[in-house]
């Protein structure tokens, strides 16, 4: 179908996308990839009267390393993302590995990575990343600028910490604890075109004792939104990461989650899913350790 | 002819360059949606379909949509010119506002522009009451349903006697488990077949296996979206440009018949166009721009969204088999039971569905002296089906395969070694009775299993992943879908045209035309040039269906081409003064017998248009030599009450594969690791576009065997009418180079062009018994049903782990 609106602009400066916003409030969309803003209006699924887009506005693009934290502009490409040097062999590698995982080399080349975490999609690919790294979202609006924690921007399925007449300008990534590393894995049908059945995400810190110091988990697609398992990652702390250990933790996270049952999967399969891909992404995060 | 040694211009078996090859490369090449950049003032169709599988509808208003600046009118069944009762039954309005399916079309609007036309369909005012519905068969089986589906709805129940085909196999009295009093009444028809005597048979067999099988809705998923553009012209003739198949067989009869068009007022071209799989053999498309632009006076043009593909178009039929063998110790079947039901939606479409389709792949492969079949079609609430790719027959041969199988592990016996054991032999007889003249499967499954070492069981690494390897055959039945004509032109200067209407779905059709053309004339094969798909240009073709454009278009061409050959001896010899038998012609000449001058270029035969030379008689420059070829496959005969008959079909093609598979233990994901797959083709005419044949082939299959699954609501309407939801397999499941070997094992058929048959339906049969079985051996569960998902491969290894502890 046809795309319907109005008014379309396209800013230059974080200013004038700001006054924009106010000056249209409650009646814009903001357009930056458009990978899935593009497709709801040709579906007539999103009805605005304005098009806000912020694909040129300089202040929210960037990737640079400032006082041993990474920060992540909001337009960063996830092509761009998935295979920056200074991310990639990084303590953040996790981040340019989940980038990678988003559909295909087309999506990617134009998808950002704040459209990708506002989107506030169950299975996102970049936001366990952005959870396992315990991010912080900056944000810009008519009152000036806020942070939020990333847990706490995320609220249920396409729903973030967002008002109207706010943006995101970008992601700080802080320094991630020594001896720490993560994996993830994405469950599909059809690989990374699909959309996730399950994703499952570990970031496991070993001490000196070698014993876990640190845990971050993170479930997708079995809940409103992605969640930290932080239970199961209490759990963990203070354990050896012995192979029974991981399965007992795996065990424990699926039987936490209600996940629903779709047109991908059944709950029940969900779960059993979550607990295998959790286990081998806490696996994968140890071996990487090892 | 003179496939000798002598000609070097022999392309039989050749691969030459595709003819379409830098059209389609450059993009020069014009396909049906480039059409709607290229007609001016066209008008946009855009149709409301029902929302719900059964709805009796309350109101419908289109004032406020018909209002919109740039709408031009909207047709519903009340406020058309034109009986839509007339329409035929795959676009069938409701005729007494009574919707049997989703997606069933309700309103039709032209507006100048597509936005103005989307504005309309959303500004309709439809309300409707919800009815039951039954979605799948054994909701239908009922004999109480809780939805009566009368697939001649809004006709009186009749059949629509203009279709020939609707009547075929239709008998009023058959001794079968789905007919009489106390069946469901939405049972359509029947076919039984009886051979030998089953029950006697099966009382004498060492072993007995039986299983039931269900082969889910597919859908065609072809890329390119359907489209028809229709010009209506100052002299009040119509021109249609489409992606439809059959420009004379389906959419230009379908003109005359459905709008009552003198035949010389309607034009049907078809531009460059992909696959379709079947899907577009009836047309639906077509007629809903047509009625809108003959009765607006006005050029209209109509293309489907994909979901539209999917709730708009036909489905592939489920098929629900149970299959039962009774075998010999040593492997010998000599009973097969066999009863199937095909699902075929809220109306008949273009052909009449009594079990005889699906059934016919279950016949044509195993000599099998005890038959009985008993089949039914049965209608639900679900979107109409269609052909697709093999007709039944994969969905037919599945069960009969994965028995085959069963049967060769319960016995211990090679699966490669029991079936070569039961194949019918060339010269022998097939299940209905007809002499089979062409049999390659036995070449084709050795080779196979050869190519994956089929018999060696696959190393374990010990990880999650289990191997395991299988195969599996399959044959498919030539429908005799009618005639085919060719004409063949050769110009002074040896350049030669082929006129043709078959349809070119990608499958190489154009360039074995010019092949053939080619060899039989002993020409290069870039002297000839391929015009295909205008009505008015090129001569009569049904359409390509069933495997048939090689056999019967191949034939019309090659005899085309053959009295061009005669006519050119015949003007040689009166120019030398010798019988014609004594003039052989090799390409731009011809080589005389019996005379002083011993050879002549043809060139020299054509007189010039120069005042001087002109004449009434005789070859002359630009007025080429012509051909005309008429073929047309024998008629066949009825059958009686016991399905059997000499002729049913035309001839069968065959096809194998074997493959290795790997499978996840704890997530149910499924790898094929290694395939092989053997097309019997007769003599191939190009052996390259076979193998492209063969790996799409595998692939569709592979693809609807793991994962292509319509998905409905609770109101009986799909929700995953699109690609991200309806998974189609990609190039990522596909194993690369080494790993996906392709294969032909031909047996000539005697009246094949240069031997030749079809083989892109075959191909598909096999595959998903062959991953039945792979999956069998790695994981120790039989998949008998389609898809065969991660999920439900798990839940079977999960309640096959059930049951071993319990029995411990």
């Amino acid at each position: 179908m046809i795309m319907k609106f109005e008014k379309y602009f396209r800013p230059e400066s974080l200013q004038e996308a700001i006054d924009l916003m106010k000056e249209y409030k409650g009646e814009y969309k903001l357009l930056a990839g458009g990978t899935d803003v593009v497709i709801r209006l040709k579906a007539h699924a999103l009805r605005v009267k304005t098009i806000i887009d912020i694909s040129r506005v300089p202040e929210l693009s960037g990737v640079r390393i400032e006082d041993g934290k990474l920060y992540v502009g909001a337009n960063t490409r996830l092509m761009d993302l998935s295979k920056n040097p200074d991310v990639v062999n990084s303590e953040w590698e996790i981040l340019a590995e989940c980038a990678g995982h988003v559909s295909s080399t087309q999506v990617r080349n134009v998808a950002t990575l704040a459209g990708n975490n506002v989107n506030a999609s169950p299975s996102a690919d970049t936001t366990p990343a952005l959870l396992m790294c315990d991010a912080v979202v900056h944000i810009a609006g008519p009152d000036g600028k806020r942070d939020v924690a990333v847990d706490d921007f995320l609220l249920g399925p396409g729903k973030v910490d967002l008002k109207d007449g706010e943006i995101v300008v970008g992601f700080t990534f802080p320094k991630q604890k020594e001896n720490s590393q993560a994996a993830y894995i994405k469950f599909a049908i059809r690989g990374d075109t699909d959309i996730a059945i399950v994703n499952a995400g570990a970031r496991i810190g070993l001490g000196a004792d070698g014993k876990v110091s640190d845990a971050r988990l993170v479930l997708g697609a079995v809940a409103p939104r992605s969640i930290r398992m932080k239970e199961v990652e209490d759990f963990l702390i203070g354990k050896k990461a012995t192979e029974a250990i991981i399965e007992e933790a795996a065990a424990m996270a699926r039987d936490s989650i209600t996940p629903i049952t779709d047109q991908r999967a059944t709950a029940e399969y969900r779960k059993q899913m979550a607990y295998v891909n959790l286990r081998n992404a806490m696996t994968e995060a140890l071996k990487k350790l090892a | 002819m003179s496939n000798t040694t002598e000609n070097a211009n022999n392309y039989i078996g050749k691969s030459p360059i595709r003819v379409d090859a830098y059209d389609k490369a450059t993009g020069k090449g014009l396909f049906a949606s480039d059409y709607f950049k290229l007609i001016p003032d066209l008008l946009r169709v855009k149709v409301l379909r029902s929302p719900v599988a059964h709805c009796k509808i309350t109101k419908l208003d289109v004032s406020k949509a018909e209002a919109i600046p740039g709408v031009e009118r909207i047709f519903t069944v009340d406020r058309s010119p034109f009986h839509m009762e007339r329409l035929p039954e795959q676009v069938r309005f409701p005729i007494d506002g009574e919707c049997i399916w989703a997606g069933q079309p309700i309103a039709i609007i032209a507006a100048d522009t597509l936005e103005h036309a989307e504005d309309a369909l959303e500004a309709i005012d439809l309300e409707y009451e919800e009815l039951p519905h039954v979605l799948n068969v054994y909701e239908a089986l009922d004999p109480n349903p809780k939805s009566v589906v009368d697939p001649n709805h809004g006709r009186s129940g009749t059949i629509d006697e203009s279709n020939p085909w609707a009547k075929i196999g239709r008998l009023d009295v058959v001794d079968s488990k789905f007919a009489g009093e106390g069946v469901s009444p939405n049972i359509i028809g029947n076919y039984v077949l009886d051979k030998g005597n089953v029950e006697e048979a099966m009382k004498k067999a060492d072993i007995v296996v039986e299983g039931e099988f269900c082969t889910g809705r597919r859908k065609h998923t072809h890329l390119e979206l359907s489209s028809a553009i229709v010009t209506y012209n100052s002299d009040d003739s119509i021109t249609c440009y489409g992606n439809g198949c059959g420009i004379h067989g389906v959419i230009k009869s379908a003109f005359v018949n459905i709008f009552e068009l003198p035949e010389n007022k309607i034009r049907t071209i078809q531009p460059y166009i992909g696959g379709s799989f079947g899907d577009r053999l009836a047309p639906y498309i077509e007629v809903l721009t047509a009625m809108m632009a003959l009765f607006l006076k006005k050029s209209c043009g109509y293309q489907y969204t994909r979901a539209e593909t999917f709730e708009g178009a036909p489905f592939a039929w489920p098929v629900y088999s149970r299959v039962k063998f009774g075998a010999t110790k040593d492997g010998r079947v000599i009973a097969q039971d066999y009863d199937c039901v095909e699902e075929i939606g809220a109306i008949q479409n273009n052909v009449s569905y009594t079990g005889r389709l699906s059934s016919s792949g279950a016949v044509c492969v195993y000599d099998i002296d005890n038959i009985h079949m008993d089949t039914a079609a049965v209608a639900t609430n679900c979107m109409p089906v269609g052909a697709f790719r093999g007709l039944g027959c994969p969905e037919s041969e599945f069960g009969m395969e994965v028995m085959m199988n069963k049967l060769a592990d319960d016995l211990g016996i090679s699966p490669v070694e029991i079936r070569a054991k039961n194949f019918i032999k060339n010269g022998g007889h097939n299940g209905y009775g007809e002499l089979v003249t062409s049999i390659g499967v036995e070449k084709c499954l050795r080779a196979c299993a050869d190519a994956i070492d089929l018999e060696t069981p696959p190393e374990q690494d010990g990880s999650v992943w289990k191997r395991g390897k299988g195969c599996g055959v399959g044959g498919k039945q030539n429908t005799p879908l009618g005639r085919a004509e060719a004409i063949v032109r050769y110009y002074s200067d040896s350049s030669v045209e082929v006129l043709i209407s078959c349809d070119e779905n990608g499958m190489g059709a154009m360039t074995v035309m010019a092949q053939i053309a080619a060899s039989v004339l002993e020409l290069p094969i870039e002297n000839v040039k391929v015009i295909k798909g205008d009505s008015i240009v090129t001569p009569f073709d049904n359409y390509s269906a069933s495997s048939r454009t090689t056999y019967t278009t191949g034939n019309a061409v090659k005899i085309a081409a053959e009295e061009v050959k005669d006519k050119l001896q015949e003007a040689a010899a009166r120019e030398v003064g010798v019988h014609k038998s004594k003039v052989i012609i090799h390409g731009s000449k011809a080589k005389i017998l019996g005379s002083d001058i011993q050879e002549i270029d043809l060139a020299t035969l054509f007189k010039n248009t120069s005042p001087y030379d002109q004449g009434n008689w005789g070859l002359m420059r630009f007025s080429p030599v012509e051909g005309h070829g008429v073929f047309c496959p024998a008629p066949i005969r009825k059958w009686g009450h016991d399905g059997l008959t000499k002729r049913m079909w035309n001839w069968f093609q065959y096809a194998a594969s074997a493959m290795e598979v790997a499978v996840n233990e704890e997530t149910g994901q499924v790898r094929i690791l290694k395939i092989a797959t053997s097309a019997d083709t007769g003599n191939p005419i190009n052996p390259k576009t076979v193998e492209g044949q063969i790996e799409g082939g595998s692939i569709l299959a592979a693809s609807y065997m793991l994962m292509e699954e319509p998905i409905f609501n609770e109101h009986g309407a799909i929700i995953n009418k699109g690609l991200s939801d309806y998974r189609i397999a990609d190039v990522l499941m596909t194993p690369k180079n080494d790993n996906f070997i392709s294969l032909i094992n031909p047996d000539p058929l005697p009246d094949g062009p240069f031997g030749a048959k079809g083989m892109a339906e075959s191909i598909t049969i096999p595959i998903a018994p062959s991953l039945s079985e792979a999956i069998y051996q790695a994981v120790g569960v039989r998949p008998m049903y389609f898809p065969m998902t991660s999920e439900r491969i798990l839940k079977l290894i999960q309640e096959k782990k059930a049951k071993e502890a319990e029995n411990k």
